[in-house]
């Protein structure tokens, strides 16, 4: 014989009635679940339709651009964390006239957005100024230079572009998780 | 500690997005339900290993899943509200010959589900049954009525 000691009887949590099957049945709660789910049904239908308009990335609405008289950006409002992306600068006529073009970034697009490469790569680099200045060798217009950003943070990140003598493009980029 | 946040967060998705998608990717598993349930697994890989591939991180990542488990499966156990939440409810689906259509149609359950398991237990017929429960781990219980 076993001495374990039986101490607590054996009970049903499910009330008994009229001896029918004993199921526990909770209707009350599981409407209120559906009605849950199909809200979640709703508003994951609708990230989804924000993920494919690019609200999270990766997307039209995610393209940006910016301008003035010596350069436009091109770049992605919202990125992504650890995912690639460029930031492409386009550079206007007049300031490629000189042989060589300089070209302002803020230390952000090197730190928080993560350029892991310039292309071309410039001729020389100086930093200052809360930023770098890079030199690059130009010819005819139109030239450009790309930026491989691969943003190592989530959260939202400001950045200034700038030739150096005008006014700088400053914008601002949502890195999301 | 990202990685070990990273596998919380998604074990927690998951169960959430489990819990959303239905009751029958537990017991009654069909093909179908297979490439959800590890469609899914290996989507989330990509997310939680990112670009830390190391053993350790691993190792930390499968220990933390076991341990948030662990505390889950207590807190279910204790919390009857908590049990419910997670797992659901019993529902009947069949009851006295008559379909409960709504809780089949919200369940995304065919009457063939029902009859599928009721052949399994030898019943051959609707009017065998005196009931018929969706159980919280997606089986399906029939009870055979008195003749």
């Amino acid at each position: 014989m076993s001495n374990v000691a039986f101490e607590k009887p054996v009970e049903d949590s499910v009330p008994k009635i009229n001896d029918e099957v004993a199921v526990g049945e909770d209707l009350v709660f599981q409407r209120r679940w559906w009605k849950f789910e199909s809200v979640m049904w709703s508003l994951i239908a609708i990230l989804l339709l924000l993920n494919f308009l690019g609200v999270f990335g990766r997307g039209p609405a995610a393209h940006a651009s910016l301008q003035n008289d010596a350069l436009s950006i091109k770049y992605e409002r919202v990125e992504r964390f650890g995912t690639p992306a460029i930031f492409h600068v386009l550079f206007a006529p007049d300031v490629m006239s000189k042989g060589k073009v300089e070209l302002f970034v803020s230390q952000s697009v090197v730190d928080e957005l993560g350029a892991q490469r310039v292309i071309p790569a410039p001729l020389e680099s100086a930093v200052g100024a809360g930023g770098i200045t890079y030199t690059f060798a130009a010819g005819q217009a139109p030239g450009s230079v790309e930026f491989a950003l691969q943003p190592a943070r989530a959260g939202i990140y400001h950045f200034t572009v700038g030739i150096p003598g005008s006014a700088p493009l400053s914008g601002r980029i949502i890195v999301v998780p | 500690m990202a990685a070990s946040v990273r596998a919380i967060l998604f074990y927690l998705f998951l169960v959430f997005v489990v819990r959303i998608v239905g009751r029958r990717p537990g017991k009654q598993i069909t093909p179908f339900e297979f490439v959800l349930v590890f469609f899914m697994g290996g989507l989330a890989l990509t997310a939680m290993v990112g670009d830390d591939a190391s053993l350790t991180n691993a190792f930390i990542q499968i220990m933390t899943i076991a341990f948030i488990h662990f505390l889950i499966a207590i807190g279910r156990s204790r919390s009857s509200r908590l049990a419910v939440l997670l797992d659901g409810t019993p529902l009947v689906l069949l009851e006295n010959s008559k379909w409960r259509s709504d809780t089949l149609s919200k369940m995304r359950i065919q009457d063939d589900d029902v009859m599928a398991q009721a052949r399994d237990q030898g019943v051959t017929t609707l009017d065998k049954i005196e009931i018929a429960i969706l159980e919280r781990n997606g089986q399906i219980s029939i009870i055979e009525g008195e003749q």
